[in-house]
């Protein structure tokens, strides 16, 4: 830690300019010359005693005085000294805004957190010392960096004010690792976090730099929508809305917060419901909507008084049009094929006779490789060992059993499989473990005493579900849970495919939705920011950044293709709770108590004086002797 | 200051108003400063004008004819009519005209103070001479001593035609013209007293010439309260010395002081020796300084 208050203190040799300017004073000193009728007066005042006194010789000298204090005004302007804090100086600093939707949350003067928080940071930025450079790191569900390290005040006031609130939650790992990576080039010490606090407490990073975190007043009281979904009931949807307030503040009148709760179905008003909560909790409500088709739902919440937060008070739903699921399942597989027929609002392809195919399914349950080419986004591959896990896993003729299953796997749900008999064994190559299949983007389900025996693979918007050993080969079929096990796959296929329940997206990306494959799309944002992206030769879409609520409308170029919205829904946004300790891998960091103080530079004043030295100086010098008039 | 046009004037120095008014006045000396010689200068013993003064019972030896023999016949006992006596005293005014008179008008304020009482004394047919002091090493300028109202032209046409300019010191002028003047009454001084001589021994060798000191100091607005401040070269107008002054507004307290001082040091100089000290600015009126102040002073009756 350096104590010197200056910055700069080898300009201390100006100091030595003060021997010239002394004695260029009495060398050029010129004073103007005034002729009065006799100096006998004059000079029996000046050889009073009085005159002569060491402070009437100081004032006799006010010029000099008046230079020598310009001077060293400027000098130490110079050496640029500063007001010690008493904390640690970081050359480099990077400063960590939050930016997720809380911070939009206004309190009872009507200034959101981010605004609380320009503030703060614009007295860092205001009292930026000469060697201290600072980096701005937008925070929210990504991070992104809005300025290298830089002092250029200008350019970091500029990037202070552009920050913009995203409706997304917050998520520091990001920033964090970023913070870790700029480490490498420069020397940090300590980062600066700024936050309301609505942060998750578990931050799984492991700090190299000491952390302030900076925590916000928090805000006003808020209610917001929390969820949003949808099930499909005959011709009928249920739709479920969750409503949730803030959490109760101790120590102070929590009065209920009441909204009115109103849903829309294609912009007409399909119900009306008012809602009261205390403080802390929640209410789900569920409104029926009569809608064969397809169409767009809209909830929205006028709360009554005082809103901290606007962007939870909307949300949108997509509600698909109701349809059978199409399923295919090779004739060969006639365990399958029988406990597919006797489910609801299924059609199984082909037919009996082998004929009647589809373009496309929902579903496809079959026990060859080549089936993988059908257009569907559910697959069930029985038997079947993936190509990309050929070096991995072979399927020997010895017996196998079940070790371990996912029990709340969305397929394994209410599927026993203890003492399931299987006549195939999977047994993994030498030196494989379960990591490998997770490196290659597979998830064991099901776990044999040789090799995995259920595995999982999601792409793009398509899952494919393997069973490596053929459940012909094994007593899976005449088990109580093979119908269950098929209606699972039904009920994942409906999932994938909306059929059955519709959530509402939430903001951060848009969901992976199947277009034309290998070309571009405009994506417009409901700010009215249009992006370009291409869809993959799989024709899937995917990626696209929804950092705000709204509509966003896909095109073509020419049509639109899609319209999807996006809401907050996001419970730890709405009830704007905060939290006072972040706890890390190894470490926990608590809310600093005190506003980050930091040096305050002072050589503005000191050059500021010297200004007005300046100017006085120039009055004395130029004040003309008054008095005595021409002859 | 400017002087009075001369037409339809008698002089430039002063109005006709002013002369007129002037020539009902009269000096009043506090010592007997006169010459033996008889003029019209009552003075304060027993003499034979025709002005009577006072009685006193007659003694042997005394001059019959000033028995008052009215008095004589009512009370049958001899008085004597006692009559003030008249005697010459000599005005002399020393007029200061070095380089430090030359401002703002102290110059034309002592020229027109000399006219006065100099035209006082010629009006009491006193013996009225003048000097003129410029140049130190120099012989004054001289108006001899002349007498009665026909010599009012003369001593007018000396002050007038005067010019200022030089270096003489009031202490040296003064020395310098009492090695030419003979005559005891009045010496009328007219100057700033700013010099840097003592005058203690120019004010002894004046009582001792039997002169009666009226002295009076002169000083411009700008001597009285200068205005100056800051750092400044001061340049003495007579001998062109310097001396630098630093803020110089802040000592102008210790300024006044030492004016004040040197006003009281001349005033207790004068009347020790029986003389009258006044200091006047050069911008206080004419006449409230002839008619009032004087007056009021008693300086004039």
């Amino acid at each position: 830690m350096n104590w010197s208050p200056f910055f700069a203190a080898q300009w201390a040799w100006l100091f030595f300019l003060l021997v010239p300017l002394i004695i260029f004073y009495f060398l050029k000193l010129k004073r103007p010359r005034l002729e009065i009728p006799s100096l006998a007066l004059w000079r029996s005042v000046l050889n009073d005693q009085r005159v002569n006194s060491p402070f009437q010789r100081f004032k006799r000298n006010l010029l000099l005085l008046m230079q020598i204090l310009l001077l060293v005004c400027l000098i130490v302007a110079a050496m640029q000294p500063f007001m010690p804090s008493g904390a640690d100086r970081a050359k480099y600093l990077p400063i960590l805004i939050d930016t997720s939707a809380s911070m939009a949350a206004l309190d009872e003067n009507g200034q959101s957190r981010l605004d609380a928080t320009r503030l703060e940071v614009r007295k860092l930025i205001d009292n930026l010392l000469p060697e201290q450079r600072l980096c701005l790191v937008a925070v929210s569900s990504t991070a992104r960096k809005l300025t290298d390290f830089t002092d250029n005040q200008r350019v970091l006031r500029d990037a202070l004010d552009q920050i913009q609130v995203s409706q997304v939650a917050s998520r520091l790992e990001d920033a964090l690792r970023m913070t870790q990576a700029m480490a490498r080039t420069v020397s940090i010490e300590t980062v600066v976090l700024y936050t309301d606090g609505n942060v998750p407490p578990q931050i799984d990073f492991e700090l190299p730099f000491q952390l302030n975190y900076q925590k916000l007043a928090p805000a006003g009281k808020n209610i917001g929508i929390t969820a949003l979904n949808a099930r499909r009931n005959d011709a009928r949807w249920d739709v479920f809305v969750r409503v949730e307030g803030t959490k109760p503040v101790a120590g102070a009148d929590n009065p209920p917060i009441s909204a009115n709760v109103r849903v829309l179905y294609n912009g007409k008003e399909a119900g009306n419901e008012l809602v009261s909560l205390e403080p802390g909790q929640s209410q789900r409500i569920v409104f029926p909507v009569e809608a064969a088709g397809a169409g767009t739902l809209e909830v929205q919440l006028k709360p009554d008084g005082f809103d901290a937060l606007a962007s939870d008070n909307v949300g949108w739903l997509d509600l698909p049009a109701g349809r059978p699921l199409a399923v295919f399942c090779p004739v060969e597989l006639e365990s399958y094929r029988h406990a597919l027929r006797g489910l609801k609002d299924v059609l199984l392809y082909p037919s009996d006779d082998g004929g009647s195919r589809a373009a496309s399914y929902d579903l496809v349950i079959t026990d060859r490789k080549t089936d993988a080419d059908l257009e569907a986004a559910t697959f069930v591959f029985v038997g079947v060992v993936p190509d990309d896990l050929a070096k991995l896993v072979r399927v020997d003729s010895s017996a196998a059993q079940v070790i371990d299953w996912q029990r709340s796997a969305p397929l394994l749900q209410h599927v026993l499989l203890t003492d399931l008999a299987i006549a195939e064994r999977p047994v993994s190559s030498e030196g494989i473990r379960d990591r490998d299949y997770e490196e290659v983007g597979y998830e064991i389900l099901a776990q044999g005493r040789s090799g995995p025996l259920v595995l999982r693979k999601e792409t793009g918007n398509r899952t494919d579900y393997y069973f490596l050993f053929h459940t012909d080969r094994s007593t899976l079929p005449y088990r109580v849970g093979f119908p269950i096990l098929v209606s699972n796959a039904v009920q994942v296929a409906m999932q994938q495919a909306g059929l059955s329940e519709v959530r509402g997206q939430q903001t951060g990306v848009l969901p992976p939705r199947a277009l034309k494959p290998d070309m571009v799309y405009k994506i417009k944002a409901p700010d009215g920011a249009v992006s370009e992206v291409r869809s993959s030769v799989d024709g899937v879409l995917s990626g696209v950044a929804a950092p705000v609520i709204g509509r966003y409308t896909i095109s073509d170029g020419s049509s639109a293709v899609a319209s999807v919205g996006v809401s907050l829904l996001t419970v730890t946004e709405t009830s704007l709770a905060t939290v006072d300790q972040l706890q890390f891998k190894e470490l926990s960091v608590g809310a600093s108590g005190t506003l980050l103080k930091t040096d305050r530079p002072l050589w503005p004043w000191f050059a500021g004086f010297g200004f007005v030295l300046l100017l006085a100086e120039w009055w004395y010098f130029q004040k003309r002797p008054g008095g005595l008039p021409a002859r | 200051m400017e002087l009075i046009p001369s037409t339809a004037q008698f002089t430039t120095l002063l109005d006709n108003e002013t002369l007129a008014r002037l020539e009902r006045m009269r000096l009043a000396p506090r010592r007997r400063l006169t010459n033996r010689s008889r003029g019209e200068h009552h003075a304060s013993k027993g003499g034979t004008s025709t002005e009577f003064a006072d009685y006193r019972d007659y003694v042997p030896g005394d001059d019959v004819r000033y028995v008052d023999w009215n008095i004589f016949a009512r009370l049958e006992r001899p008085y004597v009519k006692l009559y003030r006596h008249e005697e010459e005293m000599h005005v002399v005014s020393i007029v200061d005209a070095s380089s430090s008179m030359q401002y703002d008008g102290k110059f034309e304020r002592a020229r027109q103070l000399a006219a006065a009482f100099g035209l006082m004394g010629l009006m009491n047919v006193e013996r009225v001479s003048s000097f003129v002091c410029n140049h130190a090493g120099k012989e004054p300028l001289f108006l001899a001593p002349c007498t009665g109202r026909v010599s009012r032209r003369r001593l007018f046409e000396f002050l007038e035609k005067i010019e200022g300019g030089g270096d003489f010191p009031i202490d040296q002028a003064v020395e310098a013209v009492l090695r030419r003047h003979r005559g005891r009454g009045i010496a009328v001084i007219l100057s700033d007293f700013l010099t840097f001589g003592d005058l203690e021994r120019p004010l002894n060798m004046l009582f001792s010439a039997g002169l009666e000191v009226f002295a009076v100091q002169i000083l411009a607005p700008s001597e009285l309260n200068p205005e100056v401040t800051g750092d400044i070269r001061l340049v003495d107008s007579e001998n062109g010395h310097t001396i630098d002054v630093s803020s110089a507004n802040d000592l102008l307290g210790i300024y006044q002081e030492h004016r004040a001082a040197l006003e009281e040091e001349l005033g207790i100089l004068c009347r020790q020796r029986s003389g009258r000290f006044l200091s006047i600015s050069s911008r206080d009126p004419l006449d409230w300084v002839l008619f009032d102040l004087l007056r009021r002073k008693g300086w004039v009756r």
